[in-house]
């Protein structure tokens, strides 16, 4: 088991290594040069060898890939070109504040897609079963930014039923975030019950619920054991490798409603070509990702005997 | 001068200026949840950010949004005059104006007296304590300093004072010089509050980079004790003290009670009957604290500042068209928002335009061709349909609030005619645009929306006299590469003031400021060459305006560029909003507003 | 290859049973239809003014769903968005299914070092924020329709990728790939005419799966600055409705939405059907249909980007 964890772990560093060539040559050679972004039109040649001196760009590249590899150790990426932050501090704040607006309807999604997936389950091929598919699909055929768009718009603009925009650190943060998650966890409902009911049909076929079937149990104490204990595999595959990106947030949501969250700091990082905060927050998802997958084979194999690690 | 300048609001053209319309004639909101606060007597303005900020230390930022927040904290030695048009250069932390030698090189300034810094943990007993001449002598060397500011120094005091240069140079060399050991020859410091400046050669516009937010005065014991820190800190001589100051949430400031400025006595004619003056001689700050929330969606602000949660915000080109319209002269709100807000419009001091390359094979030796192109645009559809008006054809390169624009030069610029652009493009070789192959024009794609609309507009048009047009939308730091390059034909761009003067617009056409320069098309014609070195060592005035006029009609003749627009900002503002008057020169005006609380109490319910 | 053959034709008598999915494959046509006749420059020009700024929608045809800014035809622009997003549904899909296919196909076949580099590369490309993935490479080669057509086809194979190797790992075991290989068939005569045709439906399931999801990321894509540069495009349309529903200008936003939701609808009606009716691990067998799933995880990861 130990042995498993720790080849596992070292699986990753070539991963990692991977991540970090790709993202080191698209900067190089695709992204915005930083020194021009932040100099502007004009500068003196002069101007621009000071500021890619101050900022180490002047190094040759191999050096610089070095260097980028030494970070990736010490997780130290040091600071933002654009901000002059500690990446550090930033990547804490900003971490837990994107939680805080993407764990909640994670969990409770998660719980309420798959009660509604077991009741399609159970009443399928009946015109519950049809009729909720179809909302489904429906709910899925419109674009995320729509959504958001219009709730925003409708709810706490016309309805006044939620503030339009803010967020306030602590508890207090919670009638700011109601509106973000409910949005997110409208969005979330339509892909995950399908996802969810096609995993339930499945388990209904299996051989061990026939058994029961046959041994009398009812249909409802079939679903409830049987089913959702042996769904909760799949299910979880399907949803434990989504975590990492849920510390990055939603950053469309981030930007419509003012959460101080690490979602937009990736896409101005690359529009003003802040190559720190690009390495860091890359490197932070890769790194959670792998570990994530990890977990979840972990936690199969507990709750499934009949997978082996190896 | 002869140096090529970085333009505080033109770094990205389409970005910039909706960042600028956003912070000048809007100033954002506040995100208070929806319970009315009540009428407390605490005056509180409700604004908003629409960009993260760069730094808070003066010399290491230069762009809009971190000079909107450093104005507020800390003061340039001059700024301009709150009301008065066309801008006016005032004393700040100064007695006077400086007063210029017999030598015509030398300004001495008089600092104010009693001016305090903010109480900080860096001064001994946290007490700030009162600003003298070391000060500036210390926060010039810094600027100076190659390791502290690669940015802004070339633009606004390379070349300009004796010996800095060459300071500059042994900063690069020395990376902790001590500046104390290290003497300037071109500053000089005669008593605690005086000094004296010496300048490398006449140059009646130095003093107008002494009013620019990078060369706001920094205390020594807070650089010494924050280090680089001090890019979210700020201990200043400012109106309002940062008080919270979260990377994207709210930033709240609040006033400080020793400010040494006043509410200025005098305006324009208008000012008084519009109550600009009520204040007149009033104590500043008014407002006892500001909330900055980060609000980067157009969605949720107008959403909010309909709902009062904001005191006032721009009106871009989308909002325009519903909410207001262009009677006349005038703009005015319409229908329900007529009754409920107010709505200010400034002229800009940036002006729009084409450039044309001279080192394109196509171009550079056609007049003709250019000409036509000249004839071929209709500006004043363009401002119609594409800007609902907001903006003013030009008639020279510079904008009508700044001296030296086309209001005290007579010159008109070529005005719309399909005929006559065919006929000049026959005389260029390409009748009816037959031979002619498509002319590619960059853009920078900062507003791929506005870029994009924009791109539609002048294909059409250019497209009725047979010339066709191809767009190329670039990254920003590619367009600048191509551009300062100089591989292209034609490139959309436009030029922000730095300081309003119409030096500042007429080097974007002088010879030795060619690509990379701010000659962008690398035009050059030795006249008007001899023309711009005579006019920039003269003070404002009519015989500098005679020289200015030669110049244009100079330009009108070779089309080194095709006009398009200067913009007008419009905004709306709460009724409760008082003593608001756009100032695009100031970095922030928060300073001289008010707010009527009650009114606001009531508004917000 | 009869039973190959005989998938096809049994899923296309029961795809022509279903009426949803008849109307739904009705409607698709009718848009391809636009597209092509936008192709061939025969719709009316959307840039042509035909009314005043922002006329709400009244009967006459090209005012039907009103008008924008410019007073121009929003029906018209919707009708040329058409063309942008089918080209963009097609172009992502004819790079990432091929890709996809051929990885996948390598990866299982071989295995060994091909498999390793393979699995490796795509562990690389799902590790890195897909949106980070789709800017850089549409800053490689310039913004524009191209562009993010070509990030998205570079990104999106992934999922068929791991699919197509699963199963062909478990097909090249199978007797008759076994006795191609004794009659002397080499690697690639097997790959081509005996593992792909067996596995060739994933590649048409992932495909109708892809052109939605492409479809929908452009408006994301768009809405952020990485998109359609020049011309008409719906995500274009959309991030426009931000500033204009706010002054209760309704009409561009609800167009927009209701041509695309009839467009993604029939999509996802008919590539559901599609992976019923030429899946045949959901044909009544008991094995967990964990490439349906994965199908559906890829699509709904699409949702949430």
């Amino acid at each position: 088991m130990l042995g498993y964890i720790v080849r596992r772990l070292l699986y990753i560093i070539p991963t990692i290594l991977g991540v970090a060539v790709i993202i080191f040559v698209l900067f190089n050679i695709a992204g915005e040069d930083p020194v021009r972004v932040a100099l502007g039109q004009h500068a003196t040649p002069q101007a621009i060898a000071d500021l890619e001196a101050q900022w180490g760009l002047d190094q040759p590249l191999w050096k610089q890939f070095l260097d980028f590899l030494r970070q990736i150790v010490t997780f130290d990426y040091g600071e933002s070109y654009f901000t002059g932050e500690r990446l550090s501090e930033a990547f804490a704040s900003g971490a837990l504040v994107s939680l805080s607006l993407t764990l909640p309807p994670f969990v409770l999604g998660l719980v309420i897609n798959i009660v509604i997936a077991m009741m399609i389950a159970y009443y399928r091929g009946t015109w519950i079963d049809r009729f909720s598919t179809a909302a489904a699909v429906i709910s899925m055929s419109v674009s995320y930014l729509v959504y958001i768009i219009a709730m925003q718009y409708f709810l706490a603009y016309e309805l006044e039923w939620f503030p339009i925009n803010g967020y306030a650190p602590g508890w207090d943060a919670i009638p700011y975030l109601a509106l973000p998650w409910l949005i997110i966890i409208v969005v979330s409902i339509g892909p995950d019950v399908r996802i969810y009911r096609t995993i339930f049909l499945n388990e209904m076929q299996a051989n061990y619920v026939r058994t029961a079937r046959a041994k009398g149990v009812s249909e409802r104490g079939v679903l409830f054991t049987h089913i959702l204990k042996n769904a909760m595999i799949p299910i979880l595959t399907f949803t434990i490798v989504a975590v990492p990106f849920l510390i990055l947030g939603a950053f469309l949501m981030e930007r419509f409603f003012s959460i101080p969250g690490l979602g937009d700091l990736m896409i101005s990082a690359i529009n003003n070509g802040d190559f720190p905060v690009l390495k860091g927050m890359t490197m932070y998802i890769t790194m959670t990702y792998a570990v994530f997958n990890l977990i979840t084979d972990l936690l199969i194999a507990a709750v499934d005997p009949r997978v082996k690690l190896n | 001068m002869a140096v090529q300048k970085i333009s505080l609001w033109q770094k990205t053209p389409q970005l910039v200026m909706s960042a600028l319309l956003i912070a000048t004639v809007a100033v954002p909101l506040g995100c208070r949840p929806r319970q009315g606060t009540g009428d407390t007597g605490v005056k509180v303005l409700d604004t908003f950010r629409a960009s993260v900020y760069r730094s808070l230390d003066p010399p290491k930022q230069f762009d809009v949004a971190s000079a909107r927040i450093i104005s507020n904290i800390y003061d340039p030695l001059l700024e301009y005059h709150y009301l008065k048009r066309p801008y006016e250069l005032v004393p700040n932390l100064l007695e006077t104006l400086p007063e210029l030698g017999e030598d015509k090189l030398t300004y001495t300034f008089k600092l104010r007296k009693g001016v305090k810094f903010h109480d900080d943990p860096c001064f001994p007993d946290g007490k700030g304590r009162e600003l003298t001449a070391d000060d500036v002598i210390y926060t010039l060397k810094r600027f100076a300093d190659v390791n502290v500011n690669p940015q802004s120094y070339p633009a606004l005091l390379e070349n300009r004072i004796k010996g800095l240069d060459e300071f500059r140079e042994k900063t690069r060399q020395q990376k902790d010089l001590d500046y104390d050991q290290e003497n300037v020859s071109g500053i000089e410091k005669v008593d605690s509050h005086t000094f004296k400046i010496v300048m490398t050669e006449p140059d009646p516009l130095l003093l107008m980079s002494f009013a620019t937010s990078p060369l706001s005065i920094v205390p020594k014991e807070a650089v010494e004790k924050y280090g680089r820190k001090l890019e979210h800190h700020g201990v200043g001589t400012g109106p309002y003290v940062l008080d919270k100051n979260p990377r994207k949430g709210v930033m709240v400031l609040k006033k400080n009670p020793n400010y040494h400025g006043t509410y200025p006595t005098e305006g324009e004619s208008e000012d008084q009957s519009q109550g600009l003056l009520e204040d007149a001689g009033e104590k500043l700050p008014i407002i006892d604290e500001i909330r900055i929330p980060l609000i980067e969606e157009a969605q949720p602000r107008m959403l909010k500042f309909l709902k009062g949660e904001l005191d006032s915000i721009g009106i871009d080109r989308d909002n325009f068209s519903k909410m207001a319209e262009k009677v006349g002269d005038q703009f005015k709100l319409k229908g329900e928002f007529a009754g409920k807000f107010n709505l200010a419009s400034a002229n800009d001091l940036s002006s729009f335009y084409i450039t044309i390359n001279f080192r394109d094979k196509t171009f550079g030796q056609n007049k003709a061709l250019r000409q036509a192109l000249a004839y071929a645009l209709d500006t004043p559809a363009y401002i119609e349909k594409m800007e609902n008006g907001r903006g003013h054809a030009l008639n020279t390169i510079v904008p009508l609030p700044i001296d030296g624009s086309e209001e005290s030069v007579p010159v008109k610029w070529y005005s719309h005619d399909l005929n006559k652009a065919k006929a000049k493009l026959k005389e260029a070789g390409y009748p009816e645009g037959k031979g002619l192959p498509p002319i590619t024009i960059l853009y920078a794609s900062a507003d791929p929306k506005i870029s994009q609309q924009n791109h539609e507009f002048l294909r059409n048009q250019l497209a009725q006299s047979g010339i066709q047009l191809k767009a190329e939308f670039l990254k920003f730091s590619e367009y600048l590469q191509r551009k300062e390059g100089g591989s292209f034909q034609l490139a959309s761009g436009g030029w922000g003031a730095d300081y309003p003067d119409a030096e500042n617009f007429y080097q974007l056409f002088y010879g030795p400021n060619k690509a990379p320069g701010p000659n962008d098309g690398s035009y050059s014609n030795p006249e008007y060459d001899r023309l711009y070195e005579q006019m920039r060592r003269m003070s404002p005035g009519p015989e500098r305006n005679k020289i200015i006029e030669k110049m244009a009609l100079i330009l009108k003749e070779d089309v080194p560029v095709v006009f398009l627009k200067t913009p007008i900002s419009v905004g709306m503002r709460q009724k409760w909003l008082l003593n608001s008057k756009p100032n695009l020169m100031l970095g922030s005006t928060f300073k001289f507003l008010d707010i009527d609380t009650e009114a606001k109490a009531k508004g917000l319910k | 290859m009869t039973r190959v053959h005989n998938l096809y034709w049994e899923a296309a008598q029961k795809l022509s049973r279903q009426k949803l999915v008849v109307i739904c494959l009705g409607i698709i046509a009718v848009y391809i239809l636009v597209a092509v006749l936008g192709g061939f420059n025969v719709l009316p020009d959307y840039q042509t003014r035909v009314g005043a700024q922002y006329e709400a929608p009244s009967l006459e045809l090209a005012k039907l769903l009103g008008t924008d800014l410019f007073g121009r035809s929003v029906l018209y622009k919707i009708l040329a968005g058409t063309k942008t997003a089918m080209l963009i549904g097609v172009l992502v899909t004819s790079i990432s299914v091929p890709i996809g296919v051929i990885l996948g196909a390598l990866a299982g076949y071989y295995g060994g070092l091909v498999d390793v580099g393979i699995v490796w590369l795509y562990t690389v490309i799902s590790s890195v924020p897909y949106i980070l993935m789709v800017i850089a490479i549409s800053y490689v080669i310039g913004k524009g329709l191209v562009a993010i057509c070509l990030a998205m086809g570079l990104l999106g194979w992934v999922g068929l990728c791991r699919l197509i190797r699963s199963e062909v790992l478990k097909t090249r075991n199978l007797e008759y790939v076994a006795a191609a290989k004794v009659i002397g068939a080499n690697d690639l005569q097997i790959i081509f005419s005996h593992i792909l045709p067996n596995v060739i439906h994933l590649a048409i399931i992932s495909a109708s799966l892809q052109i939605l999801g492409a479809i929908k990321s452009e408006v994301i894509l768009t809405y952020i600055g990485v998109g359609i540069q020049d011309g008409a495009s719906w995500g274009a349309m959309i991030s426009d409705a931000t500033g204009e529903l706010v002054q209760g200008i309704w009409w561009p936003l609800a167009g927009v939405v209701l041509v695309m939701f009839l467009l993604i609808y029939s999509l996802n009606v008919v590539s559901d059907a599609l992976r019923d009716a030429l899946d045949p691990k959901l044909r009544g067998t008991t094995e967990v249909a964990e490439g349906d799933a994965q199908f559906e995880a890829q699509e709904a990861a699409v949702q949430k980007a």
